[in-house]
């Protein structure tokens, strides 16, 4: 940008750190008697964000030369067979899947390409409580703690794919102890700038304050690479009661929560193919999120 | 210690005194492009500022209410700090008239003083350490605290063909030695093994070709691979006689120090940021 178009714009953009002047009222809801804006207000981002920002100019370059493949000659295509002659008017209509049964945990990566590195997508955060099974208030203040943490709200900031903080209701029925459709337990989905902030709490505040956390442990070295977790490019792990307190959020008013929750934090990534996870695992781990072997 | 001992073996190698037995592939050379990643978050543009101005007034406007007795007791001192912080926020955001308009309650004279005295034993009223590093004010192009957010890569100024240049940190690769273990060797013999420095994957992320001009003929073709590097800590201490000088540059400040064959070459391995 040259000098003197920076010099104009430095004076044409204050007049947007204040409030403009009032012309027209907006026009009042019949109901609620409240102002309504006449397009759907919704919240983009409000700071310039940290740990993104470090994703973008270090860590994304760092990424896609470590995992780069180089291949000299085109991929060959798989060949797909059908089970039955499609042509054969015995087997017309009839379920027809290809042989060789399903390809999960055999498809290899795609070739990496500047568009397809390895990036965070969500963070999904999920606590069980036990005690929900027999008297649901007991979700109460586990959703306020998770609120609290995360800020997320029920289409908060006017994205209406922001679903806030969703109760998990139980899907089989496990004799003497849990039935369909009762609440065990919540969840929460972190996307965007909010996710972000959360790595970054998580990774300054609460994992070194953690006591005998020297990483998230990795799978032994024998385990299965075809398995459906190491091909999702999902990195989970569970945090223990003791560090929701740790969090700066909950730590200003510990005493107000009756107790404290653990929770699972599921790290997805739009890694995909063998060895998705490992590459998800680089990516966490160029946030400084500890790993270690048994 | 794992990193000590990671940088004391290529020192090692290099200091070992056998260079006329090692058979060096002439018309291979590796180099690293050591970087130095931004310290401190980017400035927003005047733009950005704006548009960020812009959004939190609206997030102000609409926000859901804040529930006060579930974070501070009745008439505690933490809640009249928190109320004087949060007028002044309004105040901000939308102007004297809208606060006045909206009925505050009047801060007691005592409330404020006690809040500010509350903030001061906090450290609220500390200087931030400036953005700008001395080394940028004098132009200290060998610090590396200088252009703290922006992208900084390593060149050295070397003797090559009997005229100084300046480039990357580069040399030889030996026969039946892999590339980015040559490159870090490279690395540590021009620069010192004062630093923490890193090599970014097995594979190079560039490729810089050349040829005599004299005599074009397939064997004279010379190939420099770049590898991507980088300091956590420490500082070069240049080995070599042949490199008189060193200084850490943004993308922008290389290019007049380097040839232009050399700059097509290595400029998109450099992050404009």
């Amino acid at each position: 940008m040259s000098a003197p178009s920076t010099a104009t714009l430095k004076r044409a953009v204050p007049r947007f750190g204040r409030a403009p002047k009032v012309t027209k009222n907006l026009r009042k809801n019949s109901r609620t008697l409240l102002p309504q804006p006449h397009v759907p207000v919704v919240i983009g981002d409000i700071a310039p964000c940290r740990v993104m920002d470090h994703y973008y100019t270090t860590l994304q370059d760092d990424l896609m030369y470590m995992t780069y493949k180089h291949e000299t000659t085109p991929r060959p295509t798989r060949e797909i067979r059908l089970t039955f002659d499609p042509s054969d008017p015995y087997t017309k209509n009839r379920y027809n899947p290809p042989v060789g049964g399903s390809q999960i945990g055999k498809k290899p990566a795609p070739p990496v390409t500047p568009e397809n590195v390895a990036i965070l997508e969500r963070i999904q955060i999920h606590t069980m409580i036990k005690e929900a099974i027999g008297s649901r208030q007991t979700l109460l203040p586990a959703i306020m703690a998770i609120r609290a943490l995360t800020g997320e709200t029920y289409k908060g900031g006017g994205r209406h794919t922001s679903e806030g903080i969703q109760i998990v209701r139980a899907k089989k029925s496990v004799g003497g102890w849990i039935r369909p459709g009762v609440p065990v337990g919540i969840k929460v989905d972190l996307k965007g700038p909010a996710m972000y902030d959360f790595l970054g709490t998580l990774v300054d505040f609460v994992l070194p304050r953690l006591r005998d956390f020297p990483g998230v442990v990795l799978p032994p070295q024998s385990s299965s690479v075809n398995s459906p977790s190491a091909v999702s490019g999902v990195v989970s792990f569970g945090l223990p009661p003791a560090a929701m307190g740790f969090f700066p959020q909950i730590e200003v008013n510990l005493d107000s929560y009756p107790k404290s929750y653990g929770m699972h934090i599921h790290f997805v990534t739009n890694a995909t193919g063998l060895g998705a996870q490992n590459r998800a695992r680089a990516l966490l781990s160029g946030f400084q999120v500890p790993f270690v072997r048994k | 210690m794992a990193t000590e001992a990671a940088i004391d073996t290529p020192v090692a190698s290099s200091s070992a005194p056998a260079p006329a037995k090692r058979r060096v592939r002439s018309n291979l050379t590796a180099s690293v492009i050591l970087n130095r990643s931004p310290i401190i978050t980017r400035e927003p543009t005047p733009f950005e500022t704006a548009y960020y101005d812009y959004q939190a007034r609206i997030r102000r406007a609409l926000h859901n209410p804040f529930p006060y007795e579930f974070y501070f007791k009745q008439g505690s001192l933490l809640e009249a700090r928190f109320n004087i912080e949060e007028t002044q926020r309004e105040r901000n955001s939308f102007g004297d008239e809208f606060v006045g308009q909206s009925g505050s309650t009047e801060v007691k004279e005592e409330d404020k003083k006690a809040a500010e005295q509350l903030s001061q034993q906090e450290g609220e009223g500390e200087v931030i350490m400036p953005r700008e590093h001395p080394a940028d004010v004098s132009g200290d192009v060998k610090s590396l605290d200088r252009a703290a957010e922006r992208n900084l890569y390593l060149l050295v100024r070397a003797k090559q063909d009997g005229k100084d240049i300046w480039r990357f940190p580069q040399g030889g690769v030996e026969k039946g030695e892999l590339l980015h273990q040559a490159a870090q060797r490279d690395l540590f013999a021009e620069c010192g093994a004062h630093m923490d420095a890193w090599i970014v994957g097995r594979k190079p992320v560039g490729v810089l070709k050349s040829q005599s001009n004299s005599t074009p003929s397939e064997g004279d073709e010379k190939f420099t691979f770049f590898f991507k590097g980088h300091i956590m800590a420490g500082q070069v201490r240049p080995q070599e006689k042949t490199i008189s000088d060193f200084c850490w540059l943004t993308k922008q400040e290389i290019q007049p120090r380097v040839d232009d064959h050399y700059w097509q070459n290595v400029k998109d391995m450099l992050s404009d940021h």
